[in-house]
């Protein structure tokens, strides 16, 4: 057993490529492709049940999630559930699992929380506005050729171009 | 005849089709994390040019999965579009343009990208968590408006259905998806080889914990592999047999069938007449639309809407399924017999029926009366009034409709 370096990561030709193989089982199996962002509404409308069930009925957009049951009894939640574990054992077993808030030298842990929400509010609506994130619209439908995937790939890319300089004090 | 994917894990075997996603979406979370995609600096580090991990992993992740789907589907165990269909959204242009702007930002402000978020939480890192709850909400707060009509247009503005690069350029749908694959492995390996030169000239000013990989031996291995797959797919390409285009047959169909179908439920079939043109102008079955076997080819019937179902007719029986309809999705039938077998069924007028004939008897009068009258101009009498009716009804009092 090799001593357990938490900064080696794979090559990252070589994790392409087992990435690719994942999902090219993914949709020979299944028929569909790998995802992320579908399980987070279904997460948050589980939870909002919890407090206003007549609101989660009246708004489509929610109710449409308990079209086979439970918003939770669906494929993308269990896809995501083995992207935790599978997120937990790779972490452990590579020693980078280890509780942390990571960012650049530059900035508090305050802030950098409060930016990781922002950020991530952010793109919870754009997913949903782009109909997948970069899991199930860029990289599945990416390799499955759709324009829309393909238009969507270089649209993050510029996006995160252009806004890399005014939050370069959060990395650097 | 395709074999995969297997439908039944998403219908009767569901259950099973859930621990597989679970499995599949284990291999996802743990590839995604030895990557180093669990880590915000190195993810951030591909928009300042220190550490390009994300674009070689993701782009060297699409290239494996299509070249495996145009390998597969050269040898005929997968369809490319069928799968393709069911796995990818349609199109809304404009929304998923500004969608991904808006990602990107959102990338690059938090750290991680919805996916990964998920492994940074499950690796113990605070703010991967925090970017957890943040998509969720975002989610929820999107869901909530995009249905109200001043977003919903936008919204659902510029849907272009299902579409595909190869159908943008005008490709055939059997060989498209191959020849674009070639375009994307070749974009691909362009991007590999500018990252790791972007990378050589940045490398200096890269932190520690964003410490790029070089390609070394294992990545020259995985672009010999590419290249080995492409060769493969085109070689399978070159196999007339190997796509499901060579080996499909119409469905044969009875001529009575197909007399039911015009008559009661013709928006359910599209009938198409390949015989020469002056025969077809001449007379033709109700509907048909006449288009000469050299011609078919012009209705691009293989990206044509599967839900109508497509009924060849041609002088005698078919013998050999024309290959620019071969790539129709949905289902395709030949008229048993062909023209002159229709013309023997619909020509001879029905026998008049017996007062007690049973209803099913009399529907079948009814429709080969009405084939016969369409074919030859003629009326035929109506069926006799049904033997269960006692009188031809009440005389009929006298006033208006209110009376009585």
């Amino acid at each position: 057993m090799k001593n357990r370096d938490p900064n080696r990561f794979w090559n990252p030709y070589v994790a392409g490529v087992v990435l690719g193989l994942v999902l090219l089982g993914s949709f020979v199996v299944m028929g569909k492709g790998l995802g992320a962002s579908g399980a987070s509404l279904r997460l948050g409308v589980a939870a909002l049940e919890l407090v206003a069930p007549a609101h989660v009925g009246a708004t489509p957009p929610l109710a449409r999630t308990h079209s086979e049951g439970s918003p939770l009894d669906n494929w993308l939640v269990f896809e995501v559930l083995g992207v935790t574990l599978g997120g937990l054992v790779a972490a452990y077993t590579s020693g980078r699992l280890k509780l942390e808030v990571l960012k650049g030298p530059h900035i508090a842990t305050a802030g950098r929380i409060a930016l990781a929400i922002g950020g991530g509010v952010l793109m919870g609506a754009a997913a949903r506005m782009a109909r997948g994130c970069t899991s199930g619209q860029a990289l599945s439908g990416g390799a499955l050729l759709s324009v829309g995937s393909w238009a969507f790939m270089f649209s993050i890319f510029a996006g995160g171009y252009a806004a890399a300089w005014f939050v370069r004090r959060e990395w650097q | 005849m395709t074999i995969f994917p297997f439908d039944s894990l998403s219908a009767g075997y569901r259950e099973i089709g859930l621990v597989v996603g679970t499995l599949i979406g284990f291999g996802f979370g743990f590839t995604l994390e030895r990557a180093g995609f669990g880590r915000a600096q190195k993810l951030a580090a591909q928009f300042y040019g220190t550490d390009l991990t994300v674009i070689k992993v993701m782009f060297g992740a699409i290239v494996t999965a299509m070249l495996g789907m145009v390998v597969l589907s050269g040898t005929g165990l997968v369809d490319f579009k069928a799968v393709a269909d069911q796995a990818t959204s349609a199109t809304f242009l404009w929304p998923m343009i500004v969608g991904g702007l808006a990602l990107g930002v959102g990338f690059i402000v938090s750290g991680y990208c919805p996916g990964t978020s998920f492994v940074a939480a499950a690796s113990g890192k605070l703010d991967g968590l925090a970017v957890v709850g943040g998509v969720i909400a975002g989610q929820l707060i999107y869901a909530e408006l995009e249905w109200r009509p001043w977003l919903a247009h936008f919204h659902n503005s510029s849907n272009l259905g299902n579409l595909y690069l190869w159908e943008l350029l005008h490709l055939p749908a059997r060989t498209g998806p191959a020849i674009v694959a070639l375009g994307v492995v070749a974009m691909a390996v362009t991007a590999f080889l500018f990252s790791d030169w972007i990378e050589k000239r940045f490398i200096a000013r890269a932190t520690a914990l964003a410490q790029p990989e070089a390609a070394g031996r294992k990545g020259r291995a995985v672009f010999v592999g590419f290249a080995t797959a492409g060769a493969i797919g085109i070689a399978a390409l070159a196999i007339p047999t190997s796509s499901h285009a060579g080996t499909r047959e119409a469905l044969p169909i009875a001529q009575l069938d197909l007399a039911r179908l015009v008559l009661d439920e013709p928006w359910k079939v599209r009938v198409i007449d390949v015989r020469p043109m002056e025969q077809c102008a001449k007379r033709r079955i109700p509907g048909a639309e006449c288009v000469p076997a050299g011609k078919l080819a012009a209705l691009q019937l293989a990206d044509a809407p599967a839900a109508r179902d497509i009924v060849l007719v041609s002088a005698q029986d078919l013998v050999a399924l024309p290959a620019s309809a071969a790539g129709f999705p949905g289902r395709l039938h030949a008229l048993a017999g062909g023209f002159a077998g229709w013309e023997q069924f619909a020509l001879t007028a029905p026998a008049p029926l017996a007062p007690d004939a049973t209803p099913a008897d009399r529907n079948l009068y009814r429709l080969r009366a009405g084939i016969n009258s369409a074919m030859t101009g003629m009326k035929t009498a109506p069926p006799p009034p049904a033997s269960t009716s006692t009188s031809a009804g009440a005389p009929k009092k006298g006033g208006g409709g209110c009376g009585g």
